[in-house]
């Protein structure tokens, strides 16, 4: 993280807010792929990503535990002030949030295999553009907080919006087409649900945004006419 | 580590001479005290120890801080500048298109070559690897290579921003110096996206052509069943059918001969042509073959040919304008003009970027374009077609195998789909270039430019492979 490259006179202390930054990263790697893999299970309608998904919630929930205890130190011995207190203060945040996104692809991954027991539905597609703009909001404020960017996160926050559209449109058609057939009824309500945790995500993109705002910029980010 | 600072001058010299001499006066010095008896036996071994300690921790702080001097052992390969020297294999690292990282204890990024960073989008400045690439198999690979494992290659994708494939090699190296950390890990980066496409082009093609043989094939079986079954003794029907089964064999020989000759100029792709071709005559047969079509759909043709000459294959020529004329006379309204104009001698510019010829609102592209020097004199053959015409999101598309503007379907008088790929394997191999200009609801334009006749490269010709 740029941040914490402005050099401290302990060189361990650096060090430490470095290490932190480098499990924030993995743990993001970590929720990115297995977002990725749980929307391609959905559109496939394949059970059969359970245990990795399984195997990688795992390492998210270790390196929470991990980045709450390098938090811990880093208060406890260290004293973080200015810029290093934001960042270690957003990174207990983020991490809360990633924990929760890597919670919500597990649960996408297991509707997977709950649909794999009905035939194609045609919305999927739809599911599957939601998750694609969802990863791309991951994948930018992660970038962000990689680099430490406040406009790219900016951008994640603001383009919400469009998270939230596509999402009720896909929540109207669904509602529309399974009163048109109740044989969709079943499969229908999977695939709500996977919209849901998809739309949740997005939403932790912005909380991880705005974390990331304000630990660059020492001001939360709000916008006029938007509660 | 050491060919990194070689470059920069060292900024003191602290010789360990000289840090040697100093502590052997102070030791000298203690050593007279205590022969003229005014320090005892132990204080003086105590002090002497105390200057030698000193002066050796001095010694390495101010070598290893201040001025860090690359190993002895280093400097000599270094300074032997051979073909082994590691400045050498600097070089070499930086002008590699494959991006190399060296990572360090920690997943710190020590070295990353010019291509990894841009690759990577790295700074100047490295920190750790995660921080630009947080795909975790490729960090689980390289913290197993850090702890000295050998790892197997690993494969990432990524859909966004843009789809990619990336293939990471990771290996193990040892170095030399810290005991500590006696691994570091070497990461090789293969960017394997335009395989993956190609191996899907290949896939797509072959379910396309295989999908364009069997609608044919399908009718005929149908017929076949049907003349063996009930229309056996009709005699209309069978004349009928057997109508229908001509022109879908027809079809399918159609589709073979373009597949043939699709594959036949790709292969000749890289051969320049040699010879020359007169278009005006090009032109005249391409007319005269197609005249029953012309009259059938009441098309007025006009022809401006001014008098030219390119360079390049006739036969293949007469392809590309047959296939370009046929698809005018195709797409055109009965009743319509085409219009087929032939000009010498013009520029680049003019030949592939004249003013819009459709009017306000029309969209261009260059389907293929040839490189140029600023002199070259090109030959152009327009066909205007009034046409329904061809949005701007469908232009680039136009080039593609079996790649069909929407609500197209393939019937048995329509194309197989390969005309226009042909098209551009042919300009391309005659070094000329392909545009295309077209207003909805007005025509399309179809633009070919062939270099004239001038130097005649016979010399350059690359041999057939």
């Amino acid at each position: 993280m740029a941040l914490s490259r402005t050099a401290h006179i302990v060189t361990a202390y650096g060090e430490e807010l470095d290490q932190l930054a480098d499990d924030l990263a993995r743990m993001g790697g970590l929720v990115e792929t297995q977002l990725e893999k749980a929307i391609a299970a959905v559109v496939r309608r394949d059970a059969s990503v359970k245990p990795d998904i399984k195997a990688r919630e795992a390492q998210v929930n270790a390196l929470q535990v991990d980045v709450e205890k390098r938090v811990l130190r880093l208060f406890a011995l260290r004293q973080p002030l200015a810029t290093d207190l934001r960042m270690t203060i957003s990174a207990l945040k983020i991490a809360t949030d990633l924990e929760r996104v890597g919670d919500l692809a597990k649960n996408i991954a297991y509707r997977a295999g709950d649909l794999a027991g009905y035939a194609p539905v045609s919305l999927t597609q739809q599911v599957e553009r939601l998750g694609a703009i969802v990863i791309k909001q991951l994948r930018e404020v992660l970038d962000a907080l990689s680099s430490a960017d406040v406009e790219p996160a900016v951008r994640v926050w603001h383009s919400d919006d469009e998270v939230d559209e596509r999402y009720n449109t896909l929540v109207r058609e669904m509602l529309l087409s399974m009163t048109e057939d109740s044989g969709l009824v079943g499969p229908g309500v999977h695939i709500l649900f996977v919209a849901k945790n998809l739309e949740r995500i997005g939403d932790h993109a912005t909380n991880i945004a705005e974390a990331v705002h304000f630990m660059v910029t020492a001001s939360p980010l709000v916008e006029d006419g938007k509660s | 580590m050491s060919n990194k600072r070689d470059s920069e001058a060292p900024l003191i010299r602290i010789r360990r001479r000289d840090t040697a001499a100093v502590a052997a006066l102070g030791s000298m010095v203690l050593i007279l005290f205590w022969l003229f008896g005014e320090l005892g036996l132990l204080e003086t071994v105590v002090a002497i120890a105390t200057i030698a300690a000193l002066s050796t921790f001095y010694y390495l702080t101010v070598r290893t801080t201040l001025n860090p001097l690359p190993d002895p052992a280093s400097r000599r390969e270094h300074e032997a500048s051979g073909p082994d020297s590691p400045a050498n294999a600097k070089l070499m690292l930086d002008s590699l298109p494959i991006p190399v990282l060296l990572i360090g204890a920690g997943g710190r990024i020590e070295i990353a070559n010019p291509a990894a960073r841009e690759f990577l989008g790295l700074g100047p400045v490295t920190g750790h690897l995660s921080a630009v690439l947080r795909q975790p198999q490729v960090l689980e690979a390289v913290s197993a290579a850090l702890r000295g494992q050998t790892v197997d290659p690993v494969e990432y994708s990524m859909m966004a921003p843009v789809e990619s494939h990336v293939r990471a090699f990771v290996a193990p190296v040892a170095s030399q110096g810290d005991p500590a950390q006696p691994w570091r890990a070497m990461l090789v980066l293969s960017d394997e996206t335009s395989i993956k496409r190609a191996d899907r082009m290949r896939a797509d093609f072959l379910a396309n052509a295989s999908h364009e043989l069997r609608t044919p094939l399908a009718s005929l079986a149908g017929f076949i069943e049907t003349l063996r079954g009930h229309a056996k003794d009709d005699p209309d029907a069978r004349d009928r059918f057997l109508g229908i089964m001509f022109d879908q064999t027809e079809r399918m020989q159609r589709l073979i001969n373009d597949l043939l000759s699709l594959s036949r100029v790709e292969m000749d792709e890289h051969v320049l042509p040699g010879g020359t071709a007169d278009m005006a005559a090009i032109i005249d047969d391409v007319v005269d073959v197609l005249r029953p079509q012309i009259t059938e759909k009441s098309i007025t043709l006009s022809v401006e040919a001014d008098p030219a000459t390119a360079m390049g294959d006739r036969d293949q020529l007469l392809e590309v304008v047959m296939n370009l004329v046929e698809n005018a006379i195709k797409y055109s309204e009965p009743g319509a003009t085409v219009t087929l104009q032939l000009s010498n001698d013009l520029t680049r510019d003019q030949a592939e970027r004249p003013g819009l010829l459709l009017g306000e609102g029309a969209s261009r592209l260059t389907l293929a374009a040839p490189s140029s020097d600023a002199g070259d004199r090109f030959v152009a053959v327009r066909i205007r077609d009034a046409g329904k015409g061809i949005e701007r999101r469908n232009l680039p598309r136009l080039s593609e195998r079996f790649y069909r503007v929407d609500g197209q379907k393939s019937g048995p008088r329509e194309g197989t789909g390969l005309g226009l790929a042909i098209v551009k394997h042919i300009i391309n191999r005659h070094r000329g270039g392909f545009t295309v200009e077209s207003l909805p609801g007005a025509g399309s334009v179809f633009t070919v430019f062939l270099p004239v006749m001038k130097r005649m490269p016979k010399t350059s010709q690359t041999p057939r492979a």
